[in-house]
């Protein structure tokens, strides 16, 4: 990198053009994305466990098991732990520095796409076994 | 990019203040408990894997999940997550009417911030209402 102190180029001239972090913006708008969806599926999640409250093994698996629940828990899950996912990352970016950051990112990648299988498969388990 | 990072700095740069000079206010506090109840939902949403992961095994598992979410502490946990999940919620609600460019000014931006706070307690009173007179 041209970070000699003696250079004629200005900080800014040195940076421009390079982009951002190249990805930013898509993150940012994914994360209003499923903000957005996120509100009608909590208060449809709340109202699913809610509703399971009152019901044993049996009823609970009754109800899991009905398209519409099923269907509505893994749109929660998918958007939520997407959502959750990119809101880690910016707490990491925010506290978290050097290498350490990159073992922060790459925890939370795992930890999320190993919940996000978790909860699918647990649905479709309950669906179809 | 160590050798880069090695450089000497000619000068001390400019720094944003931090936390501590600011004077709370409203905004800036519930800005903050936005995150921390976005980083407690972060660790919940295990729990909902374990519910959804034993409900999909057998009824002993389904028996030792369903125990220990309805157990004193258990009940705290939940309680807690439901607030953190309402706050939320109504956080994101708030960032969207800024995203669309309405509420930032001097009272609006107050009120959302109030509506928030009070908000989450709200829904979470009567979702638990609700909960405990179904249960």
């Amino acid at each position: 990198m041209a970070d000699d102190l003696n250079s004629m180029r200005t900080p800014l001239g040195r940076v421009r053009f390079l982009g951002s972090a190249r990805s930013g913006m898509r993150e940012d708008w994914l994360m209003r994305v499923t903000s957005a969806a996120l509100v009608p599926l909590t208060i449809a999640f709340v109202w699913l466990i809610l509703s399971l409250l009152s019901k044993d093994y049996n009823g609970a698996r009754a109800e899991l098991g009905h398209p519409f629940p099923a269907i509505l828990m893994m749109l929660f899950v998918l958007a939520g732990i997407y959502h959750m996912q990119i809101g880690m990352r910016s707490i990491i970016a925010d506290y978290i520095h050097g290498r350490a950051r990159e073992w922060a990112l790459m925890a939370n990648l795992v930890f999320a796409a190993a919940l996000a299988l978790a909860c699918i498969y647990a649905v479709l388990r309950i669906g179809f076994v | 990019m160590a050798a880069t990072d090695a450089a000497p700095t000619p000068r001390a740069r400019p720094l944003s203040p931090h936390l501590s000079v600011w004077r709370p206010t409203m905004t800036y506090v519930m800005s903050i408990v936005h995150r921390i109840t976005g980083g407690a939902l972060y660790i919940g949403v295990l729990l909902l894997a374990w519910f959804l992961l034993a409900t999909s095994m057998d009824a002993t598992a389904f028996g030792v999940a369903s125990a220990c979410l309805n157990s004193i502490l258990g009940r705290l946990v939940l309680l807690g997550f439901t607030w953190a999940l309402f706050h939320h919620m109504l956080g994101g609600i708030r960032h969207i009417i800024w995203d669309a460019g309405y509420g930032m000014d001097k009272p609006q931006r107050e009120w959302l911030a109030m509506g928030t706070l009070i908000g989450g307690f709200v829904l979470t009173i009567i979702v638990w209402a609700i909960g405990l007179a179904v249960y």
